[in-house]
């Protein structure tokens, strides 16, 4: 299923027009093809949400028998907090990662990149090596520090270390777009007397929008998805973000609310999705468009 | 002039120069400023809890009475008398050899197609994030099962070929490969990174080399992969370690169970058992130091050989 | 009516201060009363539990704050807090878990508050056996259920064959699963699930031989020739086609959706009692219930009354004697009873059973009927299951079911490699 496009991929010589537009005809259907492979999870999700409850599993027709919005009253308000809360709560906390994720691992990009300094090797290591322990060990010693700097029931142990670079992810990505910029850059801005600080912030960072909106996206999704950092700690359900609401819709060994899980997870999936799209738009824009680079 | 922004392949000393300016700039002082924030997460959230779990790898801990000293005893258990944890780290080689390579190529083919500047740009490439969208929703359990049961979607389309396909998820021959297209199918990440990555490459140059006759894949040979190569590179290394310590898809297509026949038992899957199944985070977080240890040692290497392939303007 | 009258005649019986409290005038001193309290379970569950906490708080004063999770993130989220040393007061726990926590002093044995904050003169006495480790009463049995074999009625209709009854044996399922083949309904729909690996199933059954799992010192309580003979049982209907065939039920990964019940791959299923509403709510056909089939007519003995979950009381609970009173009045304030209904189980005290019989929907009075009704099919209580039950359920019955499922290994070949596994994980455990 996943080869579809992929064929596509030997370029064409671009001899006449008439090849160029069969091969745009044949890359939009190619396209296309894939979308609805893309599509098809949404789409399913989409018609489960209208079902009525006994149909879901049961039906093997994507179109529901009859169309009800039951589950979205029910889902929106189905637990003691509705649902407007939980998504109150994922934004604050998507967006404030987002600002501290953006500026805490640009700037250590930037130095890790662009600076010269004592043990600046054996930094990057370790911060690479905070990348290769999976968390489900490191998860009780972090919760007990946080528990002791009074943090747990908060949301501070999900946002504060965003914006101390906890990420190397990102810290790393960065690292590899700032490389990319010529240099000649900051030595012309250098030789005009600018600061480091300047330097970033007046040229690295303006020339590296499309890194910084990825970064961005990324973040933003990555929180919203989050689930298992939530669910250790955060307790009280006014705090709880989406995904921790859409968890307790079911339990594998009783009741569940099947129908206000795929209610909640489709209006879930839009504010990331719109997020998507309006930051998708910065990924065209720096070097490429200015045309600064050399 | 000889300041400067530098490479860490550069490391010759910068020129003396006299002036205090200079020598603040020339001083370590910068790079730590700008290193501060992820220095304090780093000393003061990070490193405790990792060093608290390479302590806990010696010794034995249930989780809810102390910590027991055991010396090496998780380790040599794990490599004389676990074959649960041979057989979890084979499954797990097997999905990094398969999944990373093909995620990685269809991702940077699909970038590349949506690099050309067709109509209707930003839709695909909203439309192809979706599957990342969706990340480890419980729904993606339901569908996967649906497309690759024995009475799944794969099957009826085969059926019109005549084929009596398996039931591909719960056949220990087959279950792991779902999981791998499962894995490709979220290609999103990886794409929009190469997509930032092409963005960078100057029109320019191809044009220049277009004005020459080069032909497009040359020009994809000349221009485009060498100056991608820094992001070829992350991408490689960070889908690599992503994918040995892949363990959402797995947890929620088997249940937890690493099912069938622990054929989808993931090397973080087995751990995750471990650690808050069995009660045993001390052997645990000796299995998660061991997986450090393989990741890191590739890591290493892919670095240490990154400066013959991996082409940096600086 | 009934309910307010109910609740005067609560009031009159408690304290003044606990009635200013229902009035809303909290007392300075409140935040100490305060409890915490975490469960799994779904919505409905939460809902239940949530007007029970209310209730609470307006009759008991203080405060009542729970938190609910789904079974897979529960577990690791109370060892987190529980290792964190911030354990919820309350902690809904599981059969299988109890003694995991109990030996490892994370929750409080009960004993000093029976007579006093906790009143079990009344309480079934299997299900107070139940909640019992080491002789200390550690958990306070929610309800209780029974293994069942659930049975889609509407199926059976179609294939035109009687369903079982409580006197269905081992060898009807081979008639009758022939005879269900050969009406071949929905495309093939296989008379029942394959119950090799579930665990419930293969104790149930050696049960009736007399023996058991695990015996009360914790080691196996069977022979190897048991389970030779239990392989090759399933290997006979899996070959008949009277049960799934190996690949469909490794479909099964425990959510109630991927059940063979649900997905319509065969007509009967092994589960629970309890979860007799949540399969009807998410199918169209119409779901009952009996017994597990005896090994021959006649046998029985194989069913217990399972307390369905506990809740005890966190070792490091600074309220212990609240929290014992918060137990006591969820399980017999009849206010709350009328609440909780059976969601969590038959309730075990028979007061709070006769406040709830009248109110019962269609499914719960048939589990409700099942429970109270097995008659023969009624064994004792087995000994509470050892720390590493759970490990061998999931990491060895499971994996070696399915590897004699698809022909890796041959009964006796499975069998002999689970006795001697099993037997190493429960002395490594010991």
């Amino acid at each position: 299923m996943t080869d579809a496009p992929a064929g596509l991929t030997v370029v064409n010589g671009s001899v006449s027009p008439a090849r160029k537009r069969i091969t745009t005809i044949l890359i939009h259907a190619a396209l296309l093809g894939a979308s609805i492979l893309m599509l098809y999870p949404l789409l399913w999700m989409l018609a489960a949400s209208f079902r009525p409850e006994n149909e879901i599993f049961t039906s093997a027709s994507i179109i529901p028998s009859s169309w009800s919005i039951d589950s979205y009253i029910r889902g929106w308000n189905g637990l003691r907090t509705s649902f407007g809360v939980f998504f109150t709560n994922s934004f604050i906390i998507s967006i404030l990662s987002v600002c501290g994720n953006v500026l805490a691992c640009s700037m250590a990009a930037f130095a890790f990149a662009r600076l010269q300094f004592r043990g600046r090797n054996f930094w990057f290591a370790m911060m690479l090596m905070t990348l290769m322990l999976p968390y489900q060990v490191t998860l009780i010693p972090q919760y007990v520090l946080f528990r002791q700097l009074g943090w747990v029931n908060t949301f501070l142990p999900l946002v504060v270390p965003k914006f101390l670079a906890a990420d190397g992810f990102f810290i790393f990505l960065m690292v590899q777009f700032f490389r990319g910029l010529p240099k000649e850059l900051d030595e012309a801005a250098q030789m005009d007397g600018c600061s480091p600080w300047r330097i970033y912030w007046k040229i690295v960072m303006p020339l590296s929008l499309p890194v910084l909106a990825t970064a961005a996206i990324f973040t933003f999704i990555w929180t919203w998805d989050d689930f298992f950092g939530p669910l250790i700690y955060l307790s009280e359900m006014r705090q709880y973000t989406v995904m921790l609401g859409l968890r307790t819709f079911t339990d594998s060994t009783g009741t569940s609310d099947y129908g206000g899980l795929f209610a909640m997870s489709v209006l879930s999936l839009v504010p990331i999705f719109l997020f998507f799209l309006f930051f998708q738009r910065l990924l065209i824009e720096g070097i490429a468009t200015t045309g600064m680079k050399r | 002039m000889a300041v400067q922004t530098v490479s860490p392949a550069d490391l010759s000393p910068p020129a003396k120069q006299t002036s205090l300016w200079s020598r603040i700039w020339h001083n370590d002082a910068p790079g730590y400023l700008f290193l501060l924030p992820w220095l304090v997460g780093f000393l003061g959230l990070t490193i405790g809890p990792m060093v608290t779990s390479l302590y806990l790898s010696f010794t034995d801990f249930d989780l809810l009475t102390a910590p027991e000293w055991v010396g090496a005893n998780n380790y040599i258990r794990m490599l004389t008398n676990d074959p649960k944890f041979w057989t979890s780290m084979r499954v797990t080689m097997f999905f990094v050899i398969f999944s990373v390579p093909l995620k990685l190529a269809f991702a940077l083919a699909v970038a590349m197609l949506l690099n050309r500047g067709i109509r209707g740009l930003p839709l695909y490439r909203a439309l192809f994030y979706l599957p990342s969208l969706l990340g480890a929703s419980v729904a993606i359990a339901i569908l996967w099962r649906q497309i690759f049961a024995g009475d799944g979607l794969v099957n009826k389309f085969l059926a019109m070929f005549g084929i009596i396909g398996p039931s591909w998820i719960s056949n220990p021959n087959y279950s792991l490969w779902t999981l791998i297209v499962l894995s490709i199918w979220q290609f999103g990440s990886p794409m929009i990174i190469f997509l930032a990555g092409l963005r960078q490459i100057p029109q320019d140059m191809y044009e220049a080399a277009s004005l020459d006759g080069a032909s497009k894949w040359r020009q994809f040979v000349k221009i485009t992969l060498p100056l991608l190569t820094p992001v070829v590179f992350f991408n490689a290394i960070i889908q690599t370690i992503e994918a040995f310590k892949s363990f959402t898809p797995a947890f929620i297509i088997s249940g937890g169970t690493g099912n069938p026949i622990n054929s989808t038992l993931f090397y973080t899957l087995y751990l995750y058992q471990e650690a808050f199944g069995f009660f045993r985070m001390g052997y645990a977080s000796a299995l998660a130091w061991v997986l450090l240890a393989l990741v890191g040692v590739f890591t290493a290497f892919s670095f240490l050989t990154s400066k013959y392939w991996v082409h940096y303007d600086d | 009516m009934t309910i307010r009258v109910d609740r005067r005649k609560f009031l009159m019986g408690s304290t003044a201060l606990a009635a200013a409290g229902a009035m809303g005038v909290m007392p300075a001193w409140a935040q100490s009363e305060d409890l915490r309290l975490i469960f799994w379970g779904g919505q409905a569950r939460a809902d239940r539990t949530n007007k029970v906490t209310d209730l609470f708080e307006q009759a008991k004063g203080g405060s009542v704050q729970s938190e609910f999770l789904a079974w897979n993130d529960y577990w690791p989220k109370l060892a987190t807090q529980t290792a964190g040393g911030n354990a919820p007061d309350v902690i809904q726990m599981d059969y299988r878990y109890i003694v995991e926590y109990a030996k490892r002093n994370a929750i409080a044995p009960l004993d000093e508050f029976v007579g006093g904050a906790l009143q079990l003169a009344d309480f079934d006495q299997d299900q107070l056996e139940g909640g019992k480790v080491d002789g200390k009463l550690y958990g306070i049995s929610l309800g209780a259920n029974s293994v069942a074999m659930l049975m889609n009625v509407t199926a059976f209709e179609e294939a035109g064959i009687e369903p079982p009854t409580n006197d269905w044996t081992y060898d009807d399922i081979m008639t009758m699963g022939e005879a269900f083949k050969a009406a071949n309904v929905r495309g093939g729909m296989k008379l029942i699930a394959d119950g090799s690996y579930n665990e419930p199933m293969l104790n149930n059954w050696l049960r009736q031989k007399g023996k058991e799992l695990y015996t009360a010192d914790g080691k196996l309580a069977f022979e190897e020739a048991d389970m030779v003979e239990w392989f090759k049982l399933w290997q006979t209907m899996r070959d008949a086609g009277v049960c799934v065939a190996p690949d469909e039920q490794a479909l099964d990964t425990g959510p109630l959706e991927s059940t063979m019940l649900v997905s319509g791959k065969a007509a009967l299923l092994p589960a629970n009692s309890n979860q007799l509403v949540a399969f009807q709510a998410i199918m169209q056909d119409k779901v009952d219930m009996v017994g597990h089939p005896r090994i021959a007519p006649g046998a029985g003995g194989g069913h217990y009354r399972k307390p369905s979950m506990f809740f005890s009381v966190a070792a490091s609970s600074a309220n212990k004697e609240r929290a014992a009173e918060f137990l006591n009045f969820f399980i017999s304030d009849p206010e709350a009873a009328k609440i909780l209904d059976v969601e969590r189980g038959i309730p075990c005290l028979p007061s709070t059973r006769d406040v709830v019989a009248p109110i019962l929907d269609e499914q719960n009075l048939i589990a409700l009927n099942f429970v109270s009704n097995l008659g023969d099919l009624l064994g004792p209580l087995p000994p509470p299951p050892p720390a590493a039950a759970g490990e061998i359920d999931l990491s060895l019955l499971r994996v070696i079911g399915q590897e004699v499922g698809f022909g890796a290994r041959t009964p006796e070949d499975g069998a002999a490699y689970f006795v001697s596994e099993a037997t190493a994980i429960l002395e490594r455990a010991a």
